[in-house]
């Protein structure tokens, strides 16, 4: 919350205000006073003591009255002249700046108003963007996991895929190789048996086996 | 409208009457079947022969010649025949011709044919045991065409009418090794 301050551009008018008032007592105080000061030099010049140093010392600087007279005068005449020309002339210019110098603080005034809300609004969207950020961030995270998780996934069973099917060739290589033993040891059984029967059999035998063979035969006439 | 199957039918029937009428003449009836059956096999076997005697782009008396050649000594009948069906381009028949030639024979002399092949010679006790057998079953008379196959290593091996009984060892063998081989 913000405090109540002064305006500075009151405070400016009233001291220029014052400033003014003070200058005005201050010169007619000066011109009184001079002819007062002016008279008691006169009669100090009178004394014999002083007589001396009247044709020296401060007896030069103080005017005679014949001419204090005419000089007051022409410093009425100035000053009435200067008072009723001059000096309206210069407050003319002094109220000018015056004004000038308000609706400078004035708009500066608007300018600090209108960039405090500048900066309210960027520090909230500044804000929003954080937070957006924040949040593309949290769901870039939430993405990439769950893509780790997939590939993770996916991997996993490619891997069970290929070592089942890994084994499966295994499987049927195994089978092929067994059943190639398998008939190997057929093929070469057969063969030594064939070569033993047919190297160990006599023709009496050959004709014994043939003759149980025709008794088990069966039947050649199909119809 | 008879097809080709039914005119080569009719053409092979021809020629196996043909050539049994000739065999009966010369007496040589059963020789004519073994050298058929043999001429058969060697059709089987050598390529040569069978494009040399089948290529349309030598004449026919030429491929005449080289057959008679190639069967000299077998039964004139036999050549005879074999050389109208070279003319006649009728050579792929020669498997029908000889199936149809033993029927004939077997119709003709009341007879039937069974192949007997084994890996040692026959004895009379066993040729009187297979035709005592086999002569119940069909009722008729039974002629045996003998063939040696050391290869069936012991046993018998019987056919007739397109039918096979295969009682050899080497059969037996086989069985065993499929057996033992498909064996899990």
């Amino acid at each position: 919350m913000r405090k109540p301050t002064t305006s500075p551009v009151r405070t400016w008018g009233a001291s220029l205000g014052a400033l003014r008032a003070a200058l005005s007592a201050a010169v007619l105080a000066v011109f009184l006073a001079t002819p007062v000061l002016a008279f008691a030099s006169e009669e100090l010049a009178a004394e014999p003591i002083a007589a001396a140093d009247e044709a020296s010392g401060i007896g030069l600087l103080i005017p005679k009255l014949g001419e204090w007279i005419p000089m007051l005068l022409g410093f009425i005449i100035l000053w009435i002249v200067l008072a009723k020309f001059g000096w309206p002339a210069f407050m003319g210019m002094i109220d000018k700046r015056a004004a000038t110098i308000r609706d400078s603080l004035e708009k500066a005034e608007l300018a600090k108003l209108e960039s405090e809300r500048l900066l309210a609004e960027q520090k909230a969207e500044l804000e929003e963007a954080r937070h957006l950020a924040a949040q593309i961030v949290a769901d870039a995270k939430a993405a990439a996991e769950q893509t780790r998780a997939q590939i993770t996934t996916q991997a996993r069973e490619e891997a069970q895929a290929m070592l089942a099917k890994a084994s499966e060739a295994i499987e049927i290589e195994k089978k092929a190789a067994i059943a190639q033993l398998q008939s190997s040891v057929a093929d070469l059984s057969v063969a030594i048996a064939g070569r033993v029967i047919g190297t160990e059999l006599s023709e009496t035998q050959h004709r014994a086996v043939i003759e149980r063979y025709l008794a088990e035969a069966g039947s050649l006439n199909a119809n | 409208m008879p097809t080709d199957r039914v005119q080569a039918r009719k053409a092979s029937v021809i020629y196996a009457k043909t050539l049994l009428q000739a065999a009966r003449t010369s007496d040589t009836v059963f020789e004519v079947a073994d050298q058929l059956t043999e001429v058969l096999a060697s059709f089987r076997a050598a390529v040569q022969l069978r494009e040399v005697l089948f290529d349309a782009s030598l004449d026919a008396a030429q491929r005449r010649a080289l057959a008679e050649e190639a069967f000299a000594g077998f039964d004139v009948a036999l050549l005879g025949v074999l050389g109208v069906m070279i003319e006649r381009e009728d050579l792929g028949l020669l498997a029908k011709v000889s199936e149809l030639y033993e029927r004939e024979v077997e119709d003709a002399l009341g007879i039937v044919i069974i192949e007997v092949t084994t890996a040692v010679a026959l004895d009379e006790g066993l040729r009187e045991a297979i035709r005592a057998k086999y002569a119940a079953q069909f009722g008729a008379k039974i002629a045996l065409r003998e063939r040696l196959d050391a290869a069936l290593i012991g046993g018998i091996v019987l056919s007739a009418h397109g039918k096979r009984i295969d009682a050899s060892i080497a059969s037996q063998l086989e069985r065993t090794r499929v057996t033992l081989s498909n064996r899990r």
